[in-house]
């Protein structure tokens, strides 16, 4: 009796308390030959916490995500879990619990037996396992199908399998690999939603590997936007969206408009740029430029606004409208000035207005970001 | 009804049929014939036979008086069980070899490991003697083993290597992953995976010792008589109706197997649904 009072899975059914483990990578570098996948790449996720490796195809991201699951020996730096090395072990003793991009479930072995697989595989008593794989099947609403095969099940109930079999073997880290990729989008927020939740309650530290930045969003407390093996920026993705820390971040997270021009003067918490459409217009900016630099400011769709061909504030230049399309409840404007093509989101008021000459200028509670012209790859 | 052949092509259609049958015919016929010639009432191989009987059945099976056949068929059930174990073995560690490692070499080395299939057996046969009486290793179970394998092997590869092939590797390293040992994911995930390639591998192999000649002939000995050599020299002492009649249990033996291989086969790729 008292062995199973003591026992971890009982943990589980309780509410949920915070014991993630925290993770560290640590300068880590993996090249493939003669190319460097993975350039120095330092990163921390705290207990608990899912991380996003957000990134283009070839940024580095999953070959990150397979070191950390020791599948890959980095040529330089770190892996800690709670700050002992992991490094030098083999995937199935680091304590990491990895959703596959395919899921990967046994396709010779019932649901049951693919939950139970990798506690087998620790040599736990029978009857151990058999309450292990009802209680990991039952968290992800799965106990119905325990004797059915993976192929008799829809893409998103063999994620659910596979999420019960990594989080089976109690990990410390949960690697996530593009989950989503091989579902439907209109399933994918629920599904989203329904492992965010499971995910809280077991109270694990997760890395999700994505290209899509909505999933990103959704899912993360912090996300890690990659480019060329490099991380460009670490925040959380309200953060990320707002505050694009390089212009690459500014264009694949989220829609960006980039606006050449150049550094007039300091203005207040920043500096009023001339910008080459033809309009001067005051930019809030943390960074340091001297007068005379090229910019470029990266303003989002709903930073700009629409306003009549006649209007003579120096702030606006103007454009032409190309055309208007209503997307929901909003109402997105194609406009051009010049050889800039620009992107503006609206919200929907009244009948669209016709395509011809207007004005375009920042709204009033813009905040573009500002970055060195040389930034822009 | 759309027409598949222009009138300009029905000369070659003609030709392929004829080509077909002909084929056929000379794959069928000679078992027919065997087949038929084994029941026969005559004291010689003849063709057709002159009644029917099943008495060269009786006189094969009898333990008196086809004793050393017995001990032939015995020989070569053996060496071929030996050698249908052992190809599968090497081809099943070939073939993950292969599959895991993407590099260039195990490309070539997948040929390196076919190469036997084109190999001489005649020519090979008399090798292996002279390499293994070099070495003063006289003619034994062991050598035959070996020297059957060495042919049986590339079949069995081709079979399991296509298996393996279609294995999916995040499987394996899913079951790394889950903490399972390279041998436990190697019993549990890879063999059940590629089990329809194995035991086709193993009856591919076990056939190719079964009917083996040139090895058997050079590597065989009086202690190590093999059937097919039993069989060629009845044929050529006495022309006895008992060949054809272990011929038509050969042929038997082959095609239940075929049957019962094709069932497991099916078996284990429904399990594997």
């Amino acid at each position: 009796m008292l062995e199973r009072i003591a026992s971890p899975a009982e943990t589980t059914a309780g509410p949920a308390t915070p014991r993630g483990h925290r993770l560290d990578i640590d300068g880590v570098r993996v090249r493939y030959g003669q190319s460097v996948a993975v350039d120095g790449v330092s990163l921390t996720v705290e207990p608990g916490e899912i991380l996003a490796l957000l990134g283009p195809s070839g940024c580095g991201k999953t070959t990150l995500l397979r070191t950390v699951a020791g599948f890959i020996r980095p040529d330089a730096g770190r892996v800690t879990v709670d700050g002992s090395p992991i490094d030098h072990l083999p995937p199935g003793k680091r304590g990491v619990g990895i959703v596959f991009q395919s899921y990967a479930l046994f396709p010779h072995m019932t649901v049951a037996e693919n939950v139970a697989y990798g506690l087998e595989a620790r040599r736990m008593p029978k009857a151990e396992v058999v309450r292990r794989v009802e209680a990991a099947l039952a968290a992800v609403r799965m106990e119905a199908f325990a004797e059915r095969r993976p192929r008799a099940l829809s893409g998103g109930q063999q994620q659910r399998v596979a999420l019960a079999r990594a989080l089976a073997i109690e990990p410390a880290i949960l690697l996530l690999d593009e989950p989503f990729a091989a579902l439907d989008r209109a399933l994918r927020l629920d599904l989203q939603l329904e492992i965010k939740r499971i995910q809280r309650r077991f109270g694990v530290t997760a890395v999700l590997v994505t290209h899509d930045q909505d999933e990103a969003m959704s899912m993360a407390d912090r996300m890690a936007v990659m480019r060329g093996g490099r991380v460009e920026q670490v925040a959380a993705p309200a953060e990320v969206y707002d505050r694009p820390g390089t212009p690459f971040v500014a264009g694949f997270v989220g829609t960006t408009n980039a606006l050449h021009g150049r550094v007039e003067a300091r203005e207040g918490a920043g500096y009023r740029v001339r910008l080459d459409v033809g309009a001067t217009v005051p930019v809030e900016s943390p960074r340091g430029f001297a007068v005379g630099d090229r910019v470029v400011l990266c303003a989002r769709p709903e930073h700009l606004a629409l306003r009549e061909a006649g209007d003579p504030d120096p702030a606006a230049w103007p454009a032409r409208l190309r055309l208007s399309l209503p997307l929901g409840p909003s109402l997105v404007h194609d406009v051009e000035a010049g050889s800039t093509e620009m992107k503006l989101h609206e919200s929907r008021r009244g009948a669209p207005p016709a395509p011809g000459p207007v004005r375009v200028a920042l709204s009033p509670a813009a905040r573009p970001t500002l970055f060195p012209a040389g930034d822009l790859a | 009804m759309p027409r598949l052949l222009a009138p300009s092509d029905r000369p070659l259609a003609l030709l392929i049929l004829a080509l077909a049958l002909l084929a056929l015919l000379i794959l069928i016929g000679p078992v027919i014939v065997v087949l038929v010639t084994s029941f026969t009432t005559s004291q010689a191989l003849r063709f057709p036979p002159p009644g029917l009987t099943l008495r060269w059945y009786e006189a094969l099976f009898d333990p008196a008086r086809s004793a050393q056949i017995h001990k032939a068929a015995g020989n070569s059930l053996l060496v071929a069980v030996t050698v249908a174990a052992f190809s599968t073995g090497l081809a099943t560690a070939a073939s993950l070899g292969i599959v895991r490692a993407r590099a260039r070499w195990a490309r070539a080395a997948e040929g390196v490991f076919m190469a036997p299939l084109v190999l001489p057996g005649i020519a090979y046969g008399l090798a292996t003697l002279m390499f293994f009486s070099w070495l003063r290793l006289p003619p034994s179970f062991w050598l035959l083993v070996a020297g059957h394998a060495m042919i049986a092997t590339p079949f069995a590869l081709r079979t399991v290597g296509a298996s393996a092939a279609g294995l999916d590797t995040t499987l394996l390293d899913a079951s790394a992953s889950l903490g399972a040992s390279p041998w436990r994911t190697f019993r549990r995930v890879v063999l059940p995976l590629i089990m329809p390639g194995v035991a086709a591998g193993a009856f591919l192999a076990f056939i190719s010792s079964l009917d083996n000649v040139p090895v058997s002939l050079f590597l065989g000995s009086a202690e190590n008589d093999m059937l097919p050599i039993r069989m060629w020299g009845m044929m050529e002492s006495s022309l006895d109706v008992r060949v054809a009649a272990a011929s038509g249990v050969l042929v038997a033996v082959a095609f239940l197997l075929l049957v019962v291989m094709d069932r497991t086969v099916g078996l284990v790729r429904r399990m594997a649904g």
